[in-house]
């Protein structure tokens, strides 16, 4: 009962907040909105009992990629929205309060006696991740190894991308009639 | 939860696999060998890619008469795959040749070129050659992560990068349809191998569940975009045109072969044929795939667009194939399917021997009175129209003639009578480029022609399998039909 | 062997490809015109040996490979004689082998020599090919094959913009017609399950019921296939503006060949046809209005080769007429006379035209006869001939075809028939006097160049004209058991010639009448046309010059004619021209237009959803998604 409950409300809030990153103007508002949607995608992973893509969902896509997505938009200085000083103030006392809020709960962590739990049972019930992992390397060996091509792909993707910015002779490159940019081509 | 056992190879595998391994191998090949500066103006990169498409051709070909499931049926060889490997290698081996001179004219000579082309190959004959959906989508984003890069190869044009840009965004917009129907597919069936599915089908069949049905759908709708069908296919024209000519050859040829041939699959293996509900579905993509893309192209001034509505209305002609549906629709969309490779290979070949050096001509008028400063380009190119025309006695014509039988034999006149309709109106705006060819007087500087010996090998190959396969079709049907018999 | 009848001209298309460049013009002219001899010699022998064989067994068919094989359904590349495509194969290569040795002559200064005699073979390929086919799909390819060559030779001279407007029209014309002939082909094939003439023809009367709607459509569809390639109404206006080809070209191609296949098509086809009645005579209606109509154009034009490319249409619509009312036999012997003397009246008419520096226009000539001797005799020959006048070929197959209609029963037919006929001797006999007759109304220039043409464009002319004499003997009227030639077809048209049988049922007597009744009126129509452009002006000129004191009695009788020409010449030809600029100008040519405005229309508007905008892409992704989904909720 609890859990088509939990999913539920998991689903509704990654709709809503995949809905808010198409939806809001600031780019990194966007992508903060990408990380709750990714968080909760990890939640209705947990309740359908897929605790390693659960994890891993939370840790590469909510950690690793968005931290890039949004150093790479702060690089680039694309969220300048002109804010007003109530936001600004609202945002600091935001802020302070989570910062505050962090501290306490790491003192209250450390305080409380740590013991070492009972050891688990060995045997059989093997964990989520090596069932994973028994997997990727027998029956889906194929599409992990293809897998492993397109990250491949990927990567030379980049480079070829990355590098076209100081292609060979720029300025011969464009022909005369190029477009400008300034309108879509298309039929009309 | 019992571990499966790991898988076991028996050699005939291993050539099966050949072509999978040696493209991977060449690729990386290829990359490491940049570690080793070669000399400017070196053939090194489109050597090798030859030589490896050359080589996973000939492993399968060794192995054509085997059938072999292999990794639990993520990897299937047959007759199925034999045929779309062979026929990727070749579009690949041809694209290279096209490819050989024009990058370098167009200062795009670099390794990672054909490094992502085969890649891109490499996806193309993973989405024919599985029996399993997630396989089928890893190969297909190979493909087209690979194809997304190379339309956009082109850095300095602005053009290039705004076809690379909405191939890409649409492509995801698509993959994540495509994506969605695998899931709802899988929420039905509980599998996503196709001959699983087949067998749960085959217990309790899933008739009118909504889950499955609209999965069905979504699959349908990601895989008619691959293949430029209406109303998926508007990145077609703007990716065609932005991207360097012989990558719009290439996947103009490819991309559409290999969405076809997973469509194929996947109707014939898990569906049991087409679902007899997409019908009036795949009837009607069919007549407004048709209709708009010959009738778009009518009014294009540019050869790469009009060639990109004339691709489009060929997948149209394909789609008739499968609304037939059964193995004789299948067979006539793969003889379909390789004609139309070739002769679109070589008409877009031919415009990328337009202009010298960095000038491109990519226009009807820029081929005025071409026919008879050069020969060969002026034959050529009326051969290629004439058989994407469907007129006689070229491989074009022999396509429709078998597509537009089978689908009498399957009672769709009406199909037929749109599609010949059709093909006549297609007549209009491929007579354009004949006149143009042979009927104009080029208004101001005439259009010089690239010559470079690898282009020729290509443009007379596909000449030769134009002319071959509309003079002699029996055997490619028989290799046709025997792959969809073969079907694992 | 037969496919060496084909292949010949095939192999001096490679040759002159290949090494055409090294071998000179006399090289090429040479390797043209013998793989064209060679082929008729071939076509020849094998038809010697076809008449060697019992009646029964008068079909030869050599199969080449197997083109494609598709379950039950197989093409073959095999190619088939029987008496008719026997007929078809001698006119083919021969009338074809006499132009190609004009052409030497006349394409003599041409730039694009080479260029002229490869399209020709390739014509020749093509056409040998469709009348040697044994099933449809071959015969599409020569069918499609010759209109390419038309097109690339009507447009030959590219130059010239009106040329290369005239090979698209042609193009465009010929594929409406196509997709007739496609269709047909594709419902024969569904229905019948087969492709081959023999195997179809075998199951046609046990598949398709007479009358039934099936064969009635499938038959109709072959006809507008017909109408196309044969210029038949509503699909004849390309004929007339392909007259901007070479002249050889229109002799070969635009009269005797290639505007035939349409009649050899019904022919062949005639055990389909007879099961369809209602196809039967909408091909004998359209036959004679064709022939009618394109006969009252002819009266009005100027143009040399423009009335002789009216008189075609009109020559054809005679054909379908013949096949219409039953008489097969009739049709394809009016084919071969045809052949013979429309080649020399278009050969002749080259002739003219060389020798007078490129003047076609009928004005600005006049007089020649006495300058121009050999193409004068020839031309009138081949007058005579196409009026109907005994004992030249044209009147024996025309009459024939009279009779039949007569015969049928289809007394309308016959009477536009015979209305056909009189307008039919009045053009050509304008034509023939304005050229040859009266006083030369020429150009300086032209006068001055004014020459007899060389021996290689002579010879066939007469060598024509002597078939143009001769070549309606083989079907003397009034044989018992029918002619030579209706005894050479019967083979093929066996048991369906039930207008043979009707036609002897009309006695003895009627015969001759309606024999008598063609002659008069073909008389009457050269009697007119010598009054009105021959006689009287002459004579009015002369009359003027020599006694001025009677002028004003002249000048009566100039009134009399004035009269005569206001009421009924001009009528006439008012009537005729604005025939011609309202039907073919307005109707016709705006059909054909039209249907390219609606769909570039289509283009355009399609055009306007290509924004270039990626969200709009995706919107319509989106929608084309949703209305898959709303096609599944509906039911």
């Amino acid at each position: 009962m609890i859990a088509p409950a939990l999913f539920a409300v998991f689903a509704a809030i990654a709709v809503v907040s995949a809905l808010s990153v198409i939806l809001q103007r600031n780019p990194v508002t966007s992508a903060l909105f990408l990380v709750v949607t990714f968080c909760s995608l990890a939640g209705i992973y947990l309740v359908l009992h897929a605790e390693f893509i659960g994890m891993v969902q939370v840790i590469v896509y909510a950690g690793a990629i968005m931290v890039l997505f949004l150093f790479v938009i702060m690089y680039l200085n694309l969220g300048r929205d002109i804010e007003t000083g109530l936001q600004i103030a609202l945002r600091r006392g935001v802020g302070w309060l989570m910062g505050f809020a962090l501290l306490a709960a790491g003192v209250a962590l450390f305080r409380h006696p740590w013991a070492a739990g009972p050891p688990a049972p060995p045997g059989p019930p093997v964990g989520n991740t090596q069932a994973i992992g028994l997997l990727l390397y027998s029956r889906y060996l194929f599409p992990f190894e293809v897998t492993s091509m397109l990250l491949l792909v990927a990567m030379v993707g980049v480079v070829v991308i990355a590098r076209g910015r100081r292609a060979p002779g720029p300025a011969a490159d464009l022909p005369p009639g190029a477009a400008t940019g300034a309108e879509p081509r298309g039929d009309a | 939860m019992t571990p499966v056992p790991a898988p076991q190879l028996i050699a005939l595998d291993w050539w099966a696999l050949g072509a999978v391994i040696a493209l991977s191998a060449g690729a990386m090949l290829l990359l490491l060998l940049e570690f080793v500066p070669a000399k400017p103006g070196s053939s090194r990169a489109a050597v090798l890619s030859l030589l490896t498409l050359a080589i996973s051709a000939a492993a399968v070909f060794v192995a054509r008469d085997a059938r072999r499931s292999i990794f639990d049926g993520m990897f299937v060889h047959d007759g199925f795959t034999v045929f779309f490997t062979l026929l990727f290698c070749a579009i690949g081996a041809v694209s290279v040749l096209l490819s050989w001179d024009y990058v370098r004219r167009t200062g795009i000579h670099h390794a990672e070129y054909y490094v992502l082309l085969l890649c891109a190959t490499l996806g193309m004959i993973v989405m024919a050659a599985s029996n399993d959906l997630i396989t089928i989508f890893v190969g297909l984003e190979l493909m087209s992560l690979g194809l997304y890069v190379l339309v956009g190869f082109r850095r300095a044009h602005l053009e290039s990068n705004e076809a690379a840009l909405k191939y890409f965004l649409l492509g995801a917009f698509a993959s994540g349809f495509l994506l969605y129907g695998i899931a709802l597919l899988y929420g039905a069936t509980g599998t996503t191998s196709l001959t699983r599915m087949a067998a749960f089908l085959s217990e309790s069949p899933l008739r009118g569940n909504p889950m499955f049905v609209a999965g069905g759908l979504l699959l349908l709708t990601g895989f008619a975009f691959k293949v430029a069908a209406v109303p998926f296919h508007m990145w077609t024209p703007d990716a065609y045109d932005g991207a360097p000519t012989s990558v719009t050859a290439f996947m103009s040829a490819g991309a559409k072969a290999a969405g076809f041939a997973a469509l194929l699959r996947v109707g014939l293996t898990a569906l049991g044929g087409m679902p007899a509900e997409w019908g009036p579905i795949l009837s009607a993509i069919a007549i407004l795939t048709m209709t708009v893309g010959n009738v778009t192209a009518l009014l294009q001034t540019n050869l790469k667009r009009m060639l990109a509505y004339s691709s489009i209305a060929h997948a149209g002609y394909i789609l008739v194939a499968l609304v037939a549906g059964g193995r004789d629709g299948a067979s006539a969309a793969l003889f379909y399917l390789a004609v139309y490779s070739f002769m679109n290979l070589g008409a877009f070949g031919i415009v990328t021997m337009l202009g010298r050096g960095r000038e491109e001509r990519v226009l009807v008028s820029d081929l005025a009175g071409l026919g008879f400063r050069q020969p060969l380009v002026g034959l050529a190119m009326t051969v290629f129209m004439i058989s994407l025309g469907g007129i006689p006695p070229t491989a074009g014509f022999m396509g429709k003639v078998y597509v537009f039988k089978v689908a009498l034999g399957a009672g769709l006149v009406p199909l037929v009578i749109i599609g010949v309709l059709n093909s006549v109106v297609s007549v209009f705006y491929y007579l354009r480029v004949t006149v143009a060819l042979y009927m104009q007087e080029p208004q101001g500087e005439p259009t010089e022609v690239s010559w470079a010996a690898p282009a020729v090998v290509a443009l007379l190959v596909t000449l030769a399998l134009t002319l071959w396969w509309g003079i002699q079709a029996h055997d490619l049907l028989l290799e046709a039909q025997r792959s969809v018999m073969g079907l694992l | 062997m037969l496919w060496l009848i084909p292949a010949l001209p095939l192999a001096a298309v490679l040759l002159n490809l290949l090494v055409g460049g090294r071998l000179g013009r006399k090289g090429v002219g040479w390797l043209a015109c013998g793989a064209v001899g060679l082929a008729f010699l071939v076509a020849l022998r094998a038809v010697l040996r076809l008449a060697a064989l019992p009646e029964a067994q008068r079909t030869v068919t050599d199969t080449v490979y197997t083109w494609m094989r598709v379950g039950d359904f197989s093409a073959d590349v095999s190619f088939l004689l029987d008496p008719l495509s026997a007929v078809m194969a001698l006119v083919v290569t021969g009338v074809g082998f006499l132009i190609h040795v004009y052409s030497t002559g006349y394409m003599a200064h041409d730039a694009s020599y080479r260029r002229f005699f490869l399209y020709l073979n390739l014509f020749m390929f093509a056409m040998l090919t469709l009348v040697m086919a044994d099933n449809f799909l071959l015969m599409f390819v020569g069918w499609e094959g010759v209109g390419l060559c038309s097109y690339l030779l009507i447009g030959f001279w590219y130059t010239r913009p009106s040329a290369a407007e005239a090979g698209k029209k042609a193009f465009i014309v010929n594929r409406i017609g196509d997709v007739g002939f496609i269709l047909g082909m594709l419902i024969l094939f569904a229905w019948g399950g087969s492709l081959n003439y023999a195997r179809l023809f075998a199951v046609a009367p046990h598949v398709f019921a007479v009358g039934s709607t099936v064969i009635t459509t499938a038959t109709l569809l072959l006809f507008l296939g017909a109408t196309g390639k044969s210029a038949q109404l509503p699909l004849y206006t390309w004929l007339p503006d392909a007259m901007e080809g070479p002249t050889p070209v229109s002799a070969l191609i635009h009269a005797a060949t290639m505007v035939t296949a349409g009649v050899y098509m019904v022919a062949r086809t005639h055990v389909l046809f007879q099961l369809a009645p209602v196809s039967l005579q909408t091909v004998a209606w359209i036959g004679a209005a064709t022939a009618v109509f394109a006969a009252s154009i002819g009266l009005a034009q100027n143009d040399i080769k423009r009335v002789l490319a009216y008189s075609t249409v009109s020559q054809l619509g005679y054909m379908f007429m013949a096949c219409g009312v039953g008489a097969f036999t009739a049709g394809i012997f009016h084919l071969m006379t045809h052949a013979f003397f429309k080649a020399l009246l278009f050969l002749g008419a080259g002739s003219v035209i060389h020798a007078l520096s490129d003047e076609q226009d009928l004005r600005r000539m006049g007089g020649l006869a006495p300058r121009l001797p050999w193409t004068h005799a020839t031309m009138l020959v081949a007058t005579l001939a196409i009026a109907g006048i005994p004992p030249f070929a044209g009147f024996f197959s025309k009459d024939e075809i009279l009779s039949s209609a007569f015969a049928s029963g289809n007394t309308a037919v016959w009477i536009l028939g015979l209305a056909g006929v009189v307008m039919t001797a009045f053009y050509m006999f304008r034509l023939y006097i304005l050229a040859f007759r009266g006083q030369p109304r020429l150009s300086h220039e032209a006068e001055h160049h004014l020459h007899e043409s060389p021996p290689s464009m002579i010879v066939p002319l007469a060598v024509l004209a002597a078939l143009s004499v001769l070549g309606g003997l083989v079907g003397p009227p009034m044989q018992e058991g029918g002619h030579a030639f209706a005894r050479w077809l019967a083979p093929v048209f066996a048991g369906g010639e039930h207008a043979a049988a009707a036609h002897h049922a009309v006695p003895m007597a009627v015969e001759w009448g309606l024999i008598a009744l063609s002659v008069v009126v073909a008389l009457a129509g050269i009697g007119l046309a010598f009054r009105v452009y021959l006689q009287d002006p002459g004579a009015a000129t002369r009359l003027r010059e020599r006694l001025s004191g009677l002028h004003r009695t002249l000048l009566h009788k100039y009134w009399v004619d004035e009269l005569y020409d206001a009421t009924a010449v001009r009528f006439v030809h008012g009537t005729a021209r604005s025939f011609w600029r309202f039907w073919d100008t307005k109707v016709v040519d705006g059909a054909v237009n039209g249907v390219g405005y609606v769909f570039e229309g289509f283009s355009a508007v399609l055009r306007l959803f290509q924004t270039g905008f990626v969200g709009t892409y995706a919107l319509f992704f989106t929608l084309g998604v949703a209305a898959l989904f709303l096609h599944l909720l509906r039911h």
